[in-house]
């Protein structure tokens, strides 16, 4: 399967591929959004199985990516990986379709639990 | 209002430091009276909206180095000013996050800011300091401190 990473930090993105990794989903493909744009737009051109976002990024927040691809009509599983995990949030984010939400920090335990039904 | 107390920030840390920079459980953040003297790197979020402040924490040069060095997985003198920028802002990204989650609901979290205060100094001249945590990592000092606006504390 492919992975979308999307988060502002590098320093987050390696994060979350280590613990991908750690918690055995290292076999993989992924790959990583640097933005909320270019998570919207890499989501349409490569066509990801699954799309870990950051919530606060540039550009696009991750819920606004979330919505905009619901509108295009694009389905794609989608989950949170943030720091923040109000019951406001976690609200917004099921109500815009999103499956779960991980907050930081999380380790490899949080990862297999919430991504081992979708991954397998 | 509820604001957070050190014992908060402390809960926090433990977990930041587990989950990313001491798994092994071996060089955890130890609190002290130790407080990074100058030059030093100052990370920071702020808080607006229901409640007003900023999260902000200050690194020994040499601790926002170790600190890039764990989190990207990279040795210490390969780490650039970017890697420090980048991984400091994620930690007090992460410490805010988690700090906003003990504020009321509609507070909206900021992207981090990061700079080096070489000499002089650094305020937050419309808050003021409602809890701070500080001590080491691996002999290396660390500060995390939360400031509440004056009109809002």
């Amino acid at each position: 399967m492919k992975i979308l990473i999307a988060d502002d930090s590098r320093v987050m993105r390696q994060i979350v591929t280590r613990t991908l990794r750690q918690a055995g989903f290292g076999g993989h493909e992924l790959v990583e959004a640097a933005d909320g744009r270019q998570a919207h737009d890499m989501t349409i051109s490569e066509k990801p199985d699954l799309v870990l976002s950051d919530w606060n990024m540039p550009e696009m927040t991750g819920i606004e990516v979330l919505r905009a691809l619901r509108a295009g009509g694009v389905d794609v599983p989608f989950g949170f990986v943030t720091s923040e995990g109000t019951d406001e949030m976690r609200q917004m984010a099921e109500q815009a379709g999103a499956l779960f939400l991980i907050t930081k920090p999380f380790t490899a335990d949080n990862f297999t639990d919430v991504l081992g039904p979708i991954l397998g | 209002m509820t604001s957070p107390t050190t014992e908060d920030l402390q809960a926090i840390t433990e977990q930041v430091w587990l989950s990313y920079l001491d798994p092994e459980g071996v060089a955890p953040f130890l609190p002290s009276e130790e407080t990074p003297s100058l030059p030093h790197v100052i990370a920071a979020v702020s808080v607006t909206g229901a409640w007003e402040g900023h999260v902000v924490m200050s690194f020994s040069e040499s601790a926002s180095q170790m600190a890039a060095s764990a989190l990207l997985g990279i040795e210490e003198d390969e780490v650039s000013r970017d890697d420090i920028a980048d991984a400091v802002g994620e930690l007090v990204n992460v410490i805010g996050g988690n700090v906003k989650s003990l504020l009321p609901d509609g507070s909206l979290l900021s992207l981090p800011h990061v700079a080096t205060i070489d000499e002089g100094v650094n305020k937050w001249p419309a808050a003021v300091e409602v809890c701070r945590l500080q001590g080491s990592w691996q002999n290396e000092p660390i500060a995390i401190s939360v400031w509440t606006s004056k009109s809002t504390g």
